[in-house]
This record gives C-alpha cells, sequence and structure tokens, in this order.
C-alpha cells in the first residue's frame, strides 16, 4: 500500500513538475530553452511511478507507538535547535539537545547529562580552536 | 614512461608534511567510521565534507585527505564484522560469513590480520590499475564531445542502482526525483529561476551538501530511534596475532585473485564495493569447491571479500577520476565536493591539475602502508571503541552535522532544508528507493542538461545527433547490457543470500 500511494504522489508530482517546465521561456536561447529537460525529465519519472502503483514491493514495517514517538521528539528537538541556535549560542543548545537525543536514544539521566557536558565542550573546543570555525556564541548573552 | 614521472610529481604533492598529517588524519577517522556500525563509508565523507569546506583546504588536500576517510572506512568495516557480526558498513556484509565464526573459534585476531593483509593487496592492486588505466581511459576520452558525455550520463544513471539488488524502477525512480531537484535554481544558460517558488535561498540550487548530509546522517539517525539498542552484543576474545601469520601464505592466491576481480567491478559503473565483495566471495568459494571450508571460519573466506571490497574501491575512482561520472555511492560524494570546489572531473582534469590527481593517487599509496600499520598493532584500540554506546556516538554524528552544515551558510535556512531531508531520506529507504541516485541526480543533472543543449545546439535542434556518434551508441549499448546484467545478478544475490539466512 505504501508503494502505491508512493507512487501515486509521484506520478502527481511529475506531472506538475513537467507542466511547470512548460512555463519556463527565455528569449534568446539555445535551441532546447530551459524547459525541456525537466520535461524530458517528467516522463519516465511518470511512467516508473505508474508501474510502482501497478506493481508495488511487500510492506515496510513502519514505526508506531514508542518508536514513532521519539522520531517526533528527535525531529521536534532538532528543529528547536536550528530555532535558537543563534540566540542562545552553541554550548547551551548543544548541551541540552545532546542529552534530549541520548535520552531518546536509551541513555540514563546521568549518562545524557555527561554526553551533553561532554560533547558540547569537546565539540566546541575542537571547532573554535583545532578547526578554527566560528560557532554562534549566543546573541542573548552578547556572544556573535 | 611518462606515467611514472607524473607520480613522482604526485608524491612530491603527497610528501609534504602537511599532506601527510591529512592523509593519516583521515585513515584514522576512516577506520573508526568504518569500525563502528551504523556509520558507512558514505555517512563518514558526508560529514566530513562541510567541515572541509569550511576549513578552506586546498582541493588537493581535501581530496586526500576524503579520500584517506574513503580507503580508511574500508579497512574498518571488517572490524565490526569479524569481532560482532554486525558488519560495519554494507561491502564488509560477506565479512562476517567467515570473519565471525573465526572470532568464535579463538582466530580473532588472525582473522583481523589476514583482513586487513587482504585490504592492503586489494587496496594496492587497485591504485595501481589506477595508475595504469586512468591516463588510458583519459586519452581516448578527450576525444569526447557533448553527444558522447550525454550518452554517459545516461549509462551512469541507468546503471547506478543496477547491481545493488534494489527494485531497479525504484533506483530509476530516485535517479529522475535527483535530477529534478538539480534543475531548482536559476538556468545557467538562459538565467530563468526554476522551481524556486520565489525563494532566494534557492536561486543557487539545492545545496549538495545540506541535501547530502540530512539525507544519509540524519535519515540514519531516525532509523536507529526506531529501535531501542539496548542489548549489548557479545564480545569474543581476540586471540594472538601468531596464528595469523601461520595462516597467512595459504591466503595469498585468494587475495590475488579477489583483488582483480574487485578492481573490475569497482570500474564498472553503478557496482561499487560491495558488489567486488560479493563477487570475490562467491567467485572464490566456487573457485576453491571442496579445498575451502567457507563459510565455518575458512581464512580464505576473509581475505577474498576484503582484498574484493578494498580493490573495488579503488577502482570506483577511476570512471569517477577520469570522466566525471562515479562509479559508486561514495565516490558520488567524493565528485561531489570537487564540484562544489569547482573543480570538474574529466579528462581535462589530468591535464590543467596534474598536482592535484597524482598528488591524490601518491596519497592513496602512502595512506594504504599507513592504513596496514594502523590497523595491525592498533586493531586492539579500535575493538575497544566498538563498545561506545549509541546514546553517545548519535548524538555526536548528529552534532557534527548540524555544525557542519550550518558553518558553509552561517543561515538557519539550511538546517531547516537538512532536517527536511533527513525526514525524506529516512521514508525513502523505508520505501526502499536508495538514496545514491538521488544525490548523483542532484550532482550530475545540470551537466547532463548541458550538454544535451550544447549537443542540439550545434545541430540546430536536431535531435537525431545524439545518435549520430559510434561511440554514443557503443554507451548505449553499454548500458542495455548492464542493466540486464544487473537485473540477472540482482535475482542470483538475492537467491544466495536467503541460502545463508538472514544476517542478524
Amino acid at each position: 500500500m505504501s508503494d502505491r500511494i508512493t507512487g501515486l504522489l509521484l506520478a502527481a508530482f511529475a506531472l506538475w513538475y513537467g507542466f511547470t517546465a512548460g512555463q519556463y521561456t527565455a528569449g534568446f536561447t539555445d535551441p532546447l530553452g530551459p524547459s525541456a529537460f525537466p520535461q524530458l525529465v517528467s516522463i519516465p519519472m511518470g511512467i516508473l511511478a505508474l508501474y510502482l502503483v501497478l506493481r508495488p514491493d511487500a510492506e515496510p514495517a513502519w514505526p508506531r507507538g514508542a518508536a514513532l514517538l521519539r522520531q517526533l521528539a528527535a525531529i521536534a528537538v532538532l528543529v528547536v535547535y536550528a530555532m535558537v541556535l543563534r540566540q542562545l549560542g552553541f554550548i547551551v543548545v548543544t548541551l541540552l539537545a545532546v542529552l534530549l537525543l541520548a535520552r531518546l536514544l536509551g541513555g540514563s539521566w546521568g549518562q545524557s547529562a555527561l554526553a551533553g557536558v561532554g560533547l558540547s565542550v569537546g565539540l566546541y573546543l575542537l571547532f573554535e580552536f583545532v578547526l578554527g570555525l566560528s560557532l554562534p556564541e549566543g546573541r542573548l548573552f552578547g556572544g556573535r | 614512461m611518462e606515467t611514472l614521472a607524473s607520480l613522482a610529481q604526485g608524491f612530491a604533492v603527497a610528501l609534504q608534511p602537511f599532506n601527510l598529517w591529512l592523509a593519516l588524519i583521515g585513515c584514522l577517522v576512516g577506520t573508526l567510521v568504518g569500525a563502528l556500525p551504523g556509520l558507512g563509508p558514505v555517512n563518514g565523507v558526508a560529514l566530513l565534507i562541510p567541515l572541509v569546506f569550511t576549513m578552506g583546504l586546498t582541493p588537493g588536500s581535501a581530496m586526500i585527505l576524503l579520500a584517506s576517510v574513503y580507503y580508511g572506512t574500508m579497512y574498518g568495516g571488517r572490524i565490526s564484522s569479524i569481532m560482532l557480526n554486525i558488519p560495519g558498513d554494507e561491502p564488509a556484509m560477506m565479512t562476517t560469513l567467515d570473519g565471525y565464526p573465526m572470532a568464535q573459534q579463538g582466530r580473532a585476531a588472525a582473522a583481523l590480520g589476514i583482513s586487513a593483509v587482504a585490504s592492503f593487496v586489494g587496496a594496492t592492486v587497485a591504485t595501481i590499475g589506477l595508475t595504469l588505466f586512468a591516463p588510458v581511459l583519459v586519452g581516448f576520452a578527450i576525444h569526447f564531445g557533448p553527444t558522447e558525455y550525454f550518452a554517459l550520463f545516461v549509462l551512469a544513471f541507468a546503471t547506478i542502482g543496477g547491481i545493488s539488488g534494489v527494485n531497479p524502477v525504484k533506483a530509476l525512480l530516485g535517479a529522475c526525483l535527483g535530477l529534478a531537484l538539480g534543475t531548482v535554481g536559476l538556468d545557467p544558460a538562459s538565467g530563468v529561476a526554476r522551481y524556486t517558488f520565489g525563494l532566494f535561498e534557492l536561486y543557487d540550487g539545492v545545496d549538495f551538501i545540506v541535501a547530502l548530509v540530512g539525507l544519509f546522517a540524519l535519515s540514519e539517525f531516525l532509523l536507529f530511534l526506531e529501535s531501542s539498542h539496548s542489548a549489548e552484543a557479545e564480545r569474543v576474545p581476540l586471540g594472538s596475532l601468531k596464528g595469523a601469520l601461520k595462516e597467512l601464505p595459504s591466503t595469498f592466491a585468494t587475495m590475488g585473485r579477489s583483488s582483480v576481480l574487485g578492481f573490475i567491478a569497482g570500474v564498472l559503473p553503478g557496482a561499487g564495493a560491495s558488489l567486488g565483495s560479493f563477487l570475490a566471495y562467491v567467485m572464490e568459494k566456487r573457485w576453491l569447491g571442496d579445498r575451502g571450508r567457507f563459510g565455518e571460519g575458512d581464512a580464505r573466506g576473509v581475505a577474498a571479500p576484503e582484498a574484493g571490497n578494498n580493490a573495488a574501491a579503488g577502482g570506483a575512482l577511476v570512471p569517477m577520476l577520469t570522466l566525471g561520472i562515479p562509479g559508486s555511492g561514495t565516490t558520488a560524494v567524493l565528485l561531489g565536493l570537487l564540484l562544489s570546489l569547482n573543480i570538474t572531473p574529466g579528462p581535462l582534469l589530468f591535464q590543467q591539475q596534474p598536482d592535484l590527481v597524482w598528488g591524490l593517487i601518491a596519497a592513496l599509496y602512502l595512506g594504504n602502508i599507513m592504513l596496514l600499520v594502523l590497523n595491525l598493532p592498533m586493531v586492539g584500540i579500535f575493538t575497544r571503541i566498538l563498545a561506545m554506546p549509541y546514546w553517545l556516538l548519535m548524538p555526536l554524528v548528529v552534532m557534527v552535522a548540524f555544525v557542519g552544515v550550518y558553518s558553509v551558510n552561517n543561515n538557519a535556512f539550511d538546517l531547516y532544508m537538512m532536517i527536511g531531508f533527513g525526514i525524506a531520506g529516512y521514508l525513502l529507504r523505508k520505501l526502499s528507493i536508495p538514496l545514491v541516485p538521488i544525490v548523483l541526480g542532484l550532482l550530475l543533472g545540470s551537466q547532463m542538461e548541458f550538454n544535451l543543449r550544447r549537443a542540439l545546439s550545434i545541430s540546430g535542434g536536431d535531435w537525431s545527433i545524439l545518435a549520430h556518434s559510434g561511440i554514443a551508441l557503443g554507451i548505449y549499448a553499454l548500458t542495455a547490457l548492464l542493466l540486464a546484467v544487473g537485473v540477472a545478478v540482482g535475482i542470483v544475490r538475492a537467491r544466495r543470500l536467503e541460502r545463508i539466512g538472514p544476517l542478524d
């Protein structure tokens, strides 16, 4: 079923992709112009996608319950990380993110805290001083 | 003779102290990455690319570092195959078949030692092959025009998933998706913005590094979260290295045969190291027949796949450097690095940047010796690192990915894109749609389009020019042949793996 849904979505995408390509025009250009290649790609994509609808593979085992929750929580942690990195700075955000991710991966509170402190400080020292990359220091604290 | 002079020039580059350090660091990191289950060669190289980029290494030094990582992962993968019965990366899968039984019999040190030597032999044969064949192929490819290149791109996309054992329809779909992603951004020929939805961040196209790290490293993390990895794998004693010396001579012939076979498998497009180790193991088993006890801890059963996958890894560099068409997933990523640094691999590269090409090849010879030296006495340390718990390893991977991608452009947009690619990569992997064709499409799409449009500019819009060149027709014929072989090998391999039984 998953393959059939994927096939339908990709077929719809191929259709949209090919039609959108037709709108791209340029005045003076080569004989093909900007629209031909995407159209050329959309044709096999559409055919292959429809083939997938007709001949799907066996259903993959999708995560459910606790596993799915772990994944959603991890994605939430990563999105928040990207949102607050500038404001709070690398060390604080990384410490908290690693703490939470390590918990999600089955570490105890103590182990996770250790991982958080170790990785945030260790990576900061490595990137800032050994590799010479400048990391955000947190605007809230007056850093870059 | 000319080749020898070029190689000598390359050694002058590779022997610079800074480059030697980079090669050593690359070998160490590569062995570690390869050894840790869950971090394959593609992941390792992908994670390091943004760092290399922001550190501002010269293209030559960057290639030396990453190619050393690449060779290193091929050595590292065998360690967890032998010690834990878990392949450290995909090419090391066949090594579990005889490696783990050897470890259970108390011959772990022998298995590790022999496989290290086999890796060395395989990689050295491949590097010699690269030295000899690359200039020949370059001399041939220098006459290629846009028609021939377009045919080569068709060959690359049609065959990249070919022999990996996945559903060929899904591999081709992946390639189409990648090509579609590759058209995002300003069309270089006409300046028209395509599929950018008005977002300025997309005008330069989808950033290859962001897509790569998201698709591979983040999706790996999400895949990991599915199951709780609390159970510790059973540790086996290491045993003594002396046993290795006794068994070693009996494996030399195997190493030789497997290296040649692996190299050929690596040069072919769409094959790569996994096929190299698979072919080497299966052919060796057939060659020895009753004389071998494969599957019960035969030393030749570790020598064959390890020589095969290291030779294939080197072989895959041949089409990547000479034609700009990668023969495997990891070489696709290395190609991406070169393209990001504004260097186009291909026959002209050998003329315009001989220091880069020959410095890299020389560094591979040196790196190989370093890897052998590292892997014999230090194998105890590497096996101990296998005990690193996942609650430490996986956050480390994720954070290196975030810092690396963030530091390329210093903006959060790239991080959101990367998370998006991570989720997409996870879903695609669950659906068994391979990721390598997608990355390859994103990488090479613009060049494929460029060559097609140039060919049709030459002919004034007449499509029949694509079939006018004999070389191009030959490439299309080879494409058809490889597709057919790919389907056949896929069927045989699936049957064979069924007979071996589930890996875990």
